[in-house]
């Protein structure tokens, strides 16, 4: 093969590999529903006390629950999470913490206002 | 090396185009660090204890009550937030006979504790006091409930009726050991001998008295407290929701607030001659320190 020809092959695979990775890094930036969510998170849902402290944020016409690093929400009966964060959670989280309520600090004092972590 | 000068620099936009495409999508699903984290485990605890504390020691509403601390964090829109807290005011403004007679009835227990002199008769009737406030929640409730209904989305709904059910999941977790009649009280002893570093033979003394004087104070149905909770669910749920066609709220409100105001009365009767003086000076500050906390204090909804 001369060298010209390896230049033209050489030329044609760059231009197939950059193609292919600008239609599958498009089609996937447009198709996926999230983002994979940043840093590792617990197994569990949020439990009751969480629930019963803690703002939702209202997405996709439910109630949702940041917590254990993965947003989560009421299906029916039980709990369910998004697999990836949807661009609308992930803005929301970024804007501002959920804001959790104190009603007692340990030993019994009041502590009447929400707070936001 | 020749080549067709335009030819190369398309070959380069076209892998350029496509690395960055790359690294564009990679950002978004390596987002830079969050600037809020997870829950953290502690943080959920100290939250957790805080909650837990509070539902020992506030029953007056009964599950209207529960129903009003739902709304600290329903996280409803801006639009919405003044007609909610209104709502909320509302309700707790309802509630205020039962709040004002289960604070007669803690600083009277916080007063015969500190000087040693508990009347029982005198406690037993501002507990028939709380429990006849409490029976009279729910009807002086109802529109407040019912425009509450109307103000909320679907959603909104859903997320009320799920916060209530965690509330009543916390409160009998919270009192579970109360509850049962073969534990009684173990968990409210535990915190006491924590706070006031009661001897283990105080506290040997105190469960024995407690068995028998314990016996005395009524069991709570919590079947009953649930079936209500899954009948107020399944109606708020719905888009037509009158609370006025809920039976069986004026019975649970009333029962678990007498349950309440018996509970801890007959608890300090059975602690109080085993206290030293300064342990029962302290018990009753702490009572005196729950009496004066207003539940309807803060609040976000």
């Amino acid at each position: 093969m001369s060298q010209v020809s390896r230049i033209g092959m050489l030329r044609r695979l760059a231009c197939a590999i950059g193609v292919s990775a600008a239609l599958v890094a498009s089609a996937g930036c447009g198709l996926e529903v999230g983002a994979v969510y940043p840093g590792m998170g617990y197994s569990d849902y949020p439990p009751d006390e969480y629930i019963a402290t803690t703002e939702p944020v209202y997405f996709d016409g439910r109630a949702t629950y940041w917590y254990g690093g993965r947003w989560n929400y009421r299906d029916g009966g039980r709990w369910n999470h998004y697999d990836r964060e949807p661009p609308g959670l992930y803005q929301r989280r970024m804007q501002s913490p959920p804001v959790r309520r104190t009603y007692e600090a340990r030993g019994g004092r009041a502590v009447a206002a929400p707070h936001r972590r | 090396m020749k080549g067709n000068p335009n030819r190369q620099i398309g070959i380069c936009a076209t892998v350029l185009f496509g690395a960055c495409a790359i690294v564009g999508c990679g950002g978004v699903s390596a987002n830079s660090p969050p600037a809020t984290t997870a829950a953290r485990a502690s943080d959920v605890d100290d939250v957790s204890a805080g909650l837990m504390e509070h539902h020992r020691h506030h029953h007056h509403g009964g599950v209207t009550l529960i129903i009003a601390l739902s709304l600290d964090t329903l996280g409803v829109s801006p639009e919405q937030r003044t007609a909610v807290e209104k709502i909320r005011s509302d309700l707790h403004a309802r509630m205020e006979p039962a709040r004002a007679a289960e604070q007669e009835l803690v600083t009277m227990l916080a007063d015969g504790l500190a000087a040693g002199n508990l009347d029982a008769a005198s406690a037993d009737a501002a507990v028939a006091q709380v429990a006849a406030a409490a029976a009279k929640v729910h009807d002086a409730s109802a529109d407040a409930l019912n425009e509450l209904h109307a103000v909320l989305t679907p959603p909104e709904r859903a997320a009320l009726v799920d916060k209530v059910e965690a509330h009543w999941a916390v409160w009998q977790t919270a009192n579970s050991e109360e509850t049962d009649a073969r534990n009684p009280a173990r968990g409210k002893l535990a915190m006491l001998a924590t706070d006031l570093g009661l001897t283990p033979d105080q506290v040997d003394r105190i469960r024995a008295r407690l068995g028998e004087g314990m016996k005395t104070v009524p069991r709570l149905d919590l079947q009953e407290i649930s079936t209500h909770l899954r009948a107020f669910g399944d109606a708020f749920r719905r888009d037509k929701f009158d609370a006025r066609m809920l039976t069986t709220a004026n019975g649970a409100n009333a029962h678990l607030a007498s349950w309440g105001a018996a509970h801890l009365a007959h608890f300090i009767e059975a602690v109080s001659p085993v206290l030293t003086p300064d342990q029962r000076a302290r018990f009753a500050q702490r009572l005196r320190e729950h009496a004066a906390h207003a539940p309807s204090d803060g609040g976000n909804p």
